[in-house]
């Protein structure tokens, strides 16, 4: 079918390629000015310590020093944080994790700097350390902020528990536990802050965030925001890490650089970057499911701890996702679902690609083919038999009143990676040294923000008298490819080819505040703005080609850069042509769009609510090779099948699910950020390992295309739903091979082959107990059990 | 990383000079793989010069002369694998070079390196081990050549002394019959330090019967040894899985004999003896 889109859906060179390719893309530390001072941060030498004295005198009187600046320095909110306000530009009384900031120094070079560093005295009283979430929870435990360590309570009630469990044949019941990750992005952190002209500061950085970023800034620099200037340098990669860690090294620049009044590079290493930078959430996932013998699913009951880490960060709204989504995309009358967020002396936690959803979506895919076997079903059959279709209603009472592209996404899938047969032969193969396995996985996941808050972005769309365009939105690129598909839509609007379009990065004082860019929102609420925007100057120019041309504008379109006569095809003039004429006649040639999401809803404490306005579905199959005698699992096929509305830009869609495998390719199988009584065990990427691109398999994909009218033509999202299902299919396919399932993750050498984790450091003193295999791992009937 | 003397050095004498000139606080950079990150580490303490040889043409190449294989220090991981001297008769040494890291560091990283630095997870010491490489040092004063069996001490530390160059690794090449593999088992497929490694020769008569065997664990023991107790096993026995899955046994017993019972021996121990047993599957494989 030929496509109704010129633009939309193809694959077109995306209009950051040539500054990348040719070397002239500016990243952060690129920024350099005249007379700046390199800012370096001290760290906290303990995890958990009170501050008693900080002696900066010494460091202050080393010649080169600018300013050697602590707490009591920030003039206005000491502290900052989207939902609660407990995170410190600087540590004031008390350092709670290894990354936290004690003192500042600017100085005329790095080198000067470091050695004032190693010249500020700071006292410290020890406290104790609280490293694992499960004994954070206990009333003895160390406190971390106030009283208690248990900051978040997420719940999702539906039903009867009781009576569901009561009608169940049998009861599954595990205990799942998932890793820290790393973002990994290749660009560590950096900024250059600049004393503003007129007052204020201007910033020039790796910001994700650059309005919430901002908000913090004016906030403890006392300052207003319209002279508070962040400007996104073009990012090497965020993947939902550069919010808080930036939010805090722009605060520590923007102060240093008002007090000094130079301009005040800072940049990371690799090792203070992972120090100080925030992690994808450790979960515990205690799961409860009673079934009937026919595979229905009769009762879950969920408790879920995530480690926050020192501070509140992003946790209330990853673990509010994992809350709506704990259930997976599967019919249950009866739910129980509660989601603790807790502090500890590690890392914090934030949004990472998936945020909250790589998580649970490891337990329940691995509970579904759990329930599978019990039943003597396979993975595929089970999963069409439970998931949600039209009209379903989800554990929070959202009906489902969009194409639930469910069944589809997991029958494609299936029929291209020959999955059933596969299954079946894998299963039944005789032991041998190297075993094949086939693994599926598949996920329901909201859209944008949901009932998180607003939900709003601007875009700015702007036609040059010579029919060249300049885009810009608050909506930011940090390589996920938003710039381009903003540009496939408005440039399909405008009738016009993509190599007119500039994109240019977000200023804070020159686009609206269009809300951060996270929650695979790029291209449904940037994209929908774009659509508006360039609708508006079409508009616009198909008046003033009227009054040029005598054609009502009703009959005229714009089409392969020419303003045409819809009714014959006629070209009556060049875009550039209708531009300058539009110009001359003294109408807009720019147009804001402005996109509100539609309404969502909650109710906390009832646990019910339209969570989120719409959904996409996916599914992953991992086909894998294991070595039985060693634990090494390479992951050897791959087959990645996602609903995405409505395909923008076909190289960027393929993109993210080629990047989203491999990232989850980490997760299931290498990473884990190693953190022991508060002290991560790897600072680099000789340790960190991440899969390269000899670990990371053939990918195949599958875009499934029903257009939801939430989005701008159609489209949804695609960014964190191809990384979420990665690591399951792969554990799937793990068990599939060898019979064995694991319940954490990833899976080691050391898990494959022996069932659990060796630590160098032996037991990790009374943090990270393991609970016994047997109480832990069983399936019991439901028979001479009460429940 | 702190400042430090840079001395660039042309010549293997200019070299010597150097390391006696800054007597025992100075570091020789030869491909920098390792040396380098060593560096920049935060708490490392610097030297107070590095002594470049990377430069110097002579400590370069592989040669065959009178029945000796002789690799110059310098000659890096892509070349001794790609080296078809190496490969003809110590294929296994060029298997471990090609094993290395990345492109990038195979293309930069030297076998004199791999020697030098030590680490219980260097991929070439075991094949040289087993090969019974002699090693040629140079300071100002004197040259000496010791076998390779003597020279590690303990991880990182060699019997080399500060004032000492690498200049040059010969062995003999393996009899026409032998037949060597390398087996490496890392937590990825690139860029992957050994979590364990074996280097195996085997020779069998024309019967089948086994004649001569080594056997060279890596990042297993303390210091690089064959492992004579599981070597005499296989002589005059005939090839068979089960053979040289009990040889296995024999090198993981010996192991943890002389490891004691690790963090990590509940891993190591079985899978040494699979590697084991696939390193002596290898050489029977054609």
């Amino acid at each position: 079918m030929p496509s109704q889109y010129n633009i939309v859906g193809t694959k077109q060179r995306r209009v950051d390629a040539w500054g990348k390719v040719t070397g002239r893309a500016k990243f952060a530390e690129d920024y350099n000015v005249a007379h700046q001072l390199t800012g370096r941060v001290l760290r906290a030498a303990y995890p958990h310590a009170r501050i008693l004295r900080i002696d900066t005198s010494k460091a202050e009187r080393l010649p080169g020093v600018a300013a050697v600046l602590t707490a009591k320095d920030v003039p206005g909110s000491k502290v900052f944080g989207i939902v609660t306000q407990n995170q410190y530009v600087l540590a004031e009384d008390v350092t709670r994790y290894l990354g936290d900031g004690v003192a500042l120094v600017a100085a005329v070079s790095r080198k000067v700097a470091d050695e004032a560093l190693t010249l500020i005295k700071v006292d410290y009283e020890p406290l104790p350390i609280v490293s694992d979430p499960e004994e954070a929870m206990k009333p003895d435990a160390p406190k971390i902020h106030g009283e208690s360590n248990i900051f978040v309570h997420h719940k999702v009630r539906k039903g009867d528990i009781n009576s569901g469990f009561a009608q169940a044949d049998f009861v599954i019941e595990r205990r799942f536990k998932t890793q820290f990750v790393e973002h990994a992005y290749i660009e560590p952190e950096a900024v250059l802050a600049e004393p503003g002209e007129q007052g204020g500061v201007r910033i020039t950085g790796s910001i994700q965030n650059l309005f919430s970023s901002r908000r913090s800034v004016a906030a403890a620099l006392t300052i207003d925001l319209n002279k508070v200037q962040l400007i996104q340098s073009t990012l090497g990669g965020s993947f939902g890490g550069k919010d808080e860690v930036m939010t805090s090294m722009c605060c520590r620049a923007g102060l240093l650089a008002l007090v000094t009044g130079k301009p005040v590079k800072m940049v990371n290493t690799r090792e203070e970057s992972m120090l100080e930078s925030y992690k994808r959430h450790p979960y515990a996932l205690y799961y409860r499911w009673g079934a009937k013998n026919d595979g229905t699913i009769v009762a879950m009951e969920i408790r879920i701890i995530a480690d926050g880490g020192a501070y509140a960060s992003m946790s209330p709204f990853v673990t509010w996702r994992s809350v709506v989504q704990a259930t997976g995309p599967y019919h249950c009358e009866n739910v129980k679902t509660d989601v603790y967020a807790v502090y500890t002396n590690n890392n914090y936690t934030g949004a990472m690609r998936g945020f909250g959803s790589p998580q649970v979506n490891f337990a329940i895919e691995s509970m579904m083919d759990e329930l599978a076997e019990h039943v003597g079903k396979d993975p595929l059959e089970i999963r069409v038999q439970n998931c949600f279709t039209r009209g379903s209603v989800t554990a929070t009472g959202q009906k489902l009143d969009h194409t639930v592209s469910l069944k589809q996404v997991l029958n494609e899938a299936a029929a291209v990676a020959d999955f059933q047969k596969k299954w079946k032969a894998y299963r039944s193969a005789s032991p041998a040294p190297k075993k094949r396995g086939i693994g599926l996985a598949c996920s329901y996941r909201g859209v944008s923000l949901g009932a998180e808050g607003t939900d709003a972005a601007g875009v700015i769309v702007s036609v040059q008298t010579d029919g060249s365009v300049i885009l810009s939105s608050g909506v930011t690129d940090m390589g996920q490819g938003a710039q381009a598909q903003m540009s496939h839509i408005a440039a399909e609007v405008l009738g016009i080819t993509m190599d007119r379009i500039q994109f240019l990065n977000t200023n804070t004082s020159r686009v609206p505040d269009s809300g951060p860019t996270v929650a695979s929102r790029g291209t449904i609420m940037g994209g929908s703005a774009a659509k508006k925007g360039a609708e508006i100057v079409r508009a616009s120019l198909l008046d003033a080609g009227a009054e040029m041309t005598g054609v009502p504008a009703g009959d005229l379109s714009i089409k392969n850069d020419y303003l045409i006569k819809s009714t014959t095809g006629e070209r009556l003039a060049s875009f550039a042509e209708l531009a300058a004429e539009c110009f001359k006649q003294g109408r807009p040639l720019i147009g804001l769009g402005w996109h509100k999401s539609p309404k969502t809803s909650w109710d906390k404490e009832g646990g019910q609510g339209t969570a989120y306005f719409t959904f996409v579905y996916g599914t992953n199959i991992a086909e894998v090779e294991v070595d039985t005698e060693t634990g090494k699992t390479d992951v050897i096929d791959f087959v990645s099948a996602h609903e995405v509305g409505q395909t923008i830009s076909r190289g960027g869609v393929e993109g993210q699910i080629f990047g989203g495998v491999a990232m989850g390719v980490g997760y299931g199988l290498l990473e884990d950020f190693e953190i022991e009584d508060g002290t991560p065990k790897q600072l680099n990427f000789d340790e960190y390992l991440i899969p390269t691109s000899m670990d990371v398999p053939p990918i195949r994909t599958v875009l499934v295309e029903n257009a939801d009218p939430a989005g701008p033509f159609g489209a949804k999202s695609i960014g964190e739903p191809a990384n979420e299902i990665a690591a399951p299919a792969i554990v799937s396919a793990i068990f599939n091979a060898t019979g064995k399932r694991l319940t954490e993750i990833p899976a080691s050498l050391e898990r494959v082959l022996l069932g659990h984790a060796l630590n160098r450091g032996g037991p990790r003193g009374s943090l990270q107990k393991e609970l016994p295999e047997d109480t832990v791992c069983k399936i019991r009937p439901v028979r001479n059990e009460t429940l | 990383m702190r400042p430090f003397e840079y001395i660039g050095c042309e010549s293997i004498e200019a070299a010597v000079g150097a390391l006696d000139e800054y007597a025992g606080d100075a570091r020789i950079l030869a491909g920098g793989t390792d040396l380098l990150l060593e560096l920049r580490r935060p708490g490392t303490s610097s030297p107070k010069a590095i002594v470049d040889i990377s430069r110097i043409s002579s400590l370069r190449g592989i040669a065959s002369v009178d029945g000796t294989i002789r690799i110059g220090p310098l000659t890096t991981h892509t070349e001794l694998s790609h080296s078809a001297v190496i490969r003809e008769n110590a294929g296994f040494l060029a298997a471990a070079a090609g094993a290395i890291g990345s492109p990038q560091i195979r293309n930069r990283g030297t076998i004199g390196g791999n020697i030098m630095n030590a680490a219980t997870c260097a991929d070439t010491v075991p094949p040289l081990v087993a090969l019974g490489a002699r090693l040629t040092l140079r300071s100002g004063r004197a040259e000496r050549t010791i076998g390779i069996d003597g020279f590690f001490q303990k991880p990182y530390t060699t019997v080399v002394q500060d004032n000492e160059v690498l200049t040059s690794i010969s062995f003999a090449p393996c009899a026409p019959t032998a037949r060597t593999a390398f087996v490496k088992l890392g937590r990825r497929s690139a860029l992957s330090i050994a979590r364990l490694s074996v280097a195996a020769v085997l020779v069998r008569d024309k019967q089948g019967i086994i004649t001569e065997a080594r056997i060279v664990p890596g990042a297993a023991l303390p210091v690089w040894k064959r492992v004579n107790e599981a070597e005499t096993m296989l002589i005059g026995e005939r090839a068979s899985s089960t053979l040289f899955a009990a040889a296995g046994r024999k090198v993981s017993d010996v192991m943890v004999g002389l490891t004691g019972r690790r963090w990590s021996t509940e891993y190591k121990e079985p899978v040494l003896a699979v590697l084991v047993r696939r390193s002596l599957e290898g050489c029977c494989s054609e």
